[in-house]
């Protein structure tokens, strides 16, 4: 089905060939967001396996989670998933004809960059502080 | 065939506006739990509605993302990679589809 309703379309422009604007940064963003969730929701579902069928398996995830590397993945998990939220109701907002007018498209794009990196930190900030009481 | 990219379209938007929710709660929840030992993280997941969250965000999430991922392929390979990728991709979605259901599954009731 994919490959019938894909073949002979043109390809997109690539990367390098935009000039930089915030509009075109964050259309960006939203599709590395989505690739680095895609990534990051595969080694979720490793999580929740080996926490179905292997609790020795689940110690090494569970570490690594754990360790320096796993902390920096959370907190891009958690970044990115802001983020593709907070821009997938841009999106969504779009889709209804609405917010399209360049200076609101320009306001929105920063607004979203601003807001998921204070929800991140919001969320690391209160997630740790909730695990170092309990 | 022809008719597919207004469906996936569709669905496309279906699974982000089921995923918003699902989401939020994901975000409120992931750092306190992703961390915790074994015995903490199986109380989590077998209380009622965790491990049906879960389970939702990943398998919603699972579609959503082959959509998405396909876009991608669609607009960035025209080789014979193309068909292998976006195979691959199908397989990735229905292997997390698989996996997750049966995991929360065994989590809630056979564990």
């Amino acid at each position: 089905m994919a490959e019938g309703a894909t073949s002979g379309r043109p390809l997109s422009p690539h990367l390098q060939i935009w000039r930089f604007t915030i509009t075109m940064a964050a259309s960006i963003t939203h599709r590395g967001t989505g690739g680095a969730i895609y990534g990051g929701s595969l080694l979720l579902s490793v999580w929740l396996y080996t926490l179905a069928f292997s609790p020795s398996l689940f110690g090494i995830v569970s570490r690594f989670v754990n360790s320096p590397i796993g902390l920096i993945i959370v907190a891009g998990y958690v970044w990115a998933l802001s983020f593709h939220l907070m821009n997938g109701l841009r999106h969504l907002y779009w889709d209804s004809g609405r917010g399209l007018a360049p200076q609101t498209a320009t306001m929105t794009a920063w607004l979203i960059y601003g807001a998921s990196i204070l929800l991140t930190v919001f969320i690391l900030w209160s997630g740790y502080a909730a695990r170092g009481a309990a | 065939m022809s008719r597919k990219g207004t469906s996936s379209f569709v669905i496309q938007r279906a699974t982000a506006v089921l995923l918003i929710p699902l989401a939020i709660w994901l975000l409120i929840n992931i750092v306190t739990h992703i961390g915790a030992d074994y015995a903490s993280a199986r109380a989590w997941l077998e209380a009622p509605f965790n491990g049906l969250l879960l389970g939702a965000f990943l398998i919603i999430g699972a579609w959503h993302m082959r959509i998405g991922m396909m876009e991608i392929i669609a607009d960035y390979i025209y080789s014979s990679l193309k068909g292998a990728l976006l195979f691959i991709n199908w397989l990735v979605a229905l292997g997390v589809i698989a996996a997750v259901a049966w995991s929360i599954y065994h989590i809630s009731f056979a564990g």
